[in-house]
């Protein structure tokens, strides 16, 4: 009887968390008219006749007029050059940090943490002001650039770094390997769960990043999905709901199929580093 | 050979991080926009905001909107992810399939957040106001009634609970079962081992999910902008400013009316007070413990 309630608790509690995203996959693929129905209607069906009417025409006009398919080319762009370089640049320093002992470095390392306690928001115009003295506002550079290292990454992947034994490493050097054979052949293969849970973490950050690229860019051929979903919903197709949902379709598909692939590292990796996405 | 491998990450942290956070603060101090040099002002940024009501008159508008929104979010936030923890921890089959379903709205953008509770929350035809109206309750017109903006913007963020629920689901498989049994057999209900056992030992959880929690309603941005994107609504933030969040007011004076000094004196004052907020709770927790 006391398992039974829970159960019942539970399932009503995901469905409050499911049917918006069920909710909004059957607005997108519901001609215009059909929406709009008194009685709530999950189903693509014709709101007079009943019959089943799904349409693909709403994804049609977001990905051409609406300007998303660009954006979801870009922000598959940003991803694919983004995630890599930054993981690499964090994972280098994060070794030195944990490995290679330099004068200054645990002050340095200490200033770093510092930095991570500032608000991203009191960050954003002056590191605007530095990216356009840069040259690289308004371009796919400027999404990336002003990216390419996370202080919070280099202190989760030097906590795990320092986990693998030493000895491993030492042997290795004895025997003539350099520094950086040691970090590509023994370090970073060990290291596999927390480069997932990094990489992860990264993608679904800049995946989803609507601040940084509204500030950065101007021309929509460079807008990213969030960005140009923001601007679909800002425009007068704003109050088309079938236009609209096709596009949060379009946004969260991905970030679910790779939330399906790797739930177990994404649930593990958050409980052990307590991070905010 | 550390120096060289550090130096990519060092160059950033100098040139994104450590140089806009001084710089920001300097800023604060003038008269600037993007394009032209900045004039040195003084504390006259700092003054306006809190006392010249013709040149930003909502600013303490966006202030009381923000504590309230806090307020009531992450409290809300947090109980349900304490709610959902509790229930995955007592069941044995399908704890990954729940986990997951409760998980999947954090992972969404903020921007398709927006977008899907925007037509949720539709007057007309959203399904908030179909389900109410199944069990006879009235539609509210949420978006666009002042009183009704915060706690329709704090319901989503407990929906997004889902990060605070997997912490507090970890922090419950940390009590030692022992513990329990303890308890049990000294008597106690579970409502007894609810407040005796669990709360008490959930205790550092609950303070970092709380810290964590405040310090990000305070900031809350995305999710105002995309909601009250479109309709020409995006300029208050809202009907009677009741969504201007303070980082939605921040951003309207640096990009909207291109006041860039005013923005950054705006950005050390809520910097300024994340700090104090976090002391005081640092604080009130080491009192607590003692």
């Amino acid at each position: 009887m006391r398992r039974a309630s829970i159960y019942v608790a539970l399932v009503l509690l995901s469905a409050v968390s499911v049917v918006p995203f069920l909710w909004m996959l059957a607005t997108s693929v519901k001609h215009g008219q059909d929406i709009y129905t008194k009685v709530p209607n999950l189903l693509p069906t014709d709101r007079r006749t009943g019959e089943w009417a799904a349409t693909l025409e709403n994804y049609d006009y977001v990905l051409g007029v609406g300007g998303l398919g660009t954006a979801f080319v870009n922000s598959v762009w940003v991803c694919l050059i983004l995630v890599p370089a930054k993981l690499l640049v964090d994972a280098l320093a994060a070794y030195a940090f944990a490995r290679i002992p330099f004068p200054g470095r645990d002050k340095l390392f200490v200033v770093l943490l510092a930095g991570m306690m500032v608000p991203a928001i009191t960050l954003l115009i002056p590191r605007l002001h530095v990216t356009q003295a840069l040259g690289m506002f308004d371009s796919g550079w400027g999404l990336i650039v002003p990216n390419i290292a996370s202080v919070l990454d280099i202190f989760l992947l030097r906590q795990f770094f320092l986990t693998i034994p030493a000895e491993l490493e030492e042997a290795a050097l004895i025997d003539g390997a350099g520094r950086m054979r040691v970090f590509w052949r023994i370090v970073l293969p060990l290291s596999k769960p927390v480069l997932a849970v990094v990489t992860i973490t990264s993608f679904l950050f800049h995946w989803n990043d609507l601040v940084w690229p509204l500030v950065v860019l101007n021309d929509p051929e460079l807008y990213t999905l969030p960005l140009a979903l923001q601007q679909l919903v800002a425009s007068p197709d704003g109050g088309r709901a079938y236009y609209i949902m096709a596009g949060a379709t379009l946004a969260v598909i991905p970030v679910i199929a790779v939330l399906l692939v790797f739930q177990r590292r994404i649930l593990q990796g958050i409980a052990f580093t307590g991070l905010k996405a | 050979m550390g120096w060289l491998l550090v130096t990519p990450a060092l160059v950033y942290f100098v040139v994104f991080l450590l140089y806009p956070a001084l710089s920001a603060l300097y800023y604060s101090f003038t008269d600037w926009n993007l394009r032209t040099d900045a004039a040195w002002v003084g504390l006259a940024n700092y003054a306006d905001l809190m006392f010249d009501d013709v040149k930003f008159p909502h600013f303490w508008k966006s202030v009381r909107v923000t504590l309230q929104y806090t307020l009531i979010a992450v409290p809300l936030t947090m109980a349900a992810a304490l709610a959902q923890a509790l229930l995955v921890n007592a069941i044995r089959r399908g704890q990954n399939l729940f986990r997951l379903l409760l998980f999947l709205p954090v992972v969404t953008a903020e921007a398709a957040v927006g977008a899907i509770w925007r037509w949720l929350y539709d007057p007309q035809y959203g399904l908030i106001n179909s389900v109410l109206g199944l069990v006879g309750i009235p539609g509210q017109n949420w978006l666009n009634t002042p009183e009704l903006v915060i706690p329709a913007l704090a319901f989503i963020s407990a929906w997004q609970c889902g990060i605070s629920m997997i912490i507090y689901l970890a922090g419950l498989k940390g009590i030692p079962t022992t513990i329990n049994e303890a308890a049990v057999i000294d008597g106690a209900g579970p409502w007894q081992r609810f407040w005796r056992v669990t709360v008490p030992m959930l205790r550092p959880t609950t303070f970092y999910l709380l810290v964590t929690g405040v310090i990000a309603a305070l900031q809350v941005f995305g999710l105002v902008y995309v909601i009250f994107s479109g309709n020409g609504r995006s300029v208050t933030g809202g009907p009677e400013q009741s969504g201007l969040s303070y980082v939605l007011h921040l951003y309207l004076f640096a990009f909207r009316y291109d006041a860039m000094g005013a923005a950054c004196a705006m950005s050390f004052i809520l910097l300024v007070f994340i700090m104090i907020v976090t002391a005081v709770q640092f604080r009130f927790v080491k009192q607590e413990a003692a």
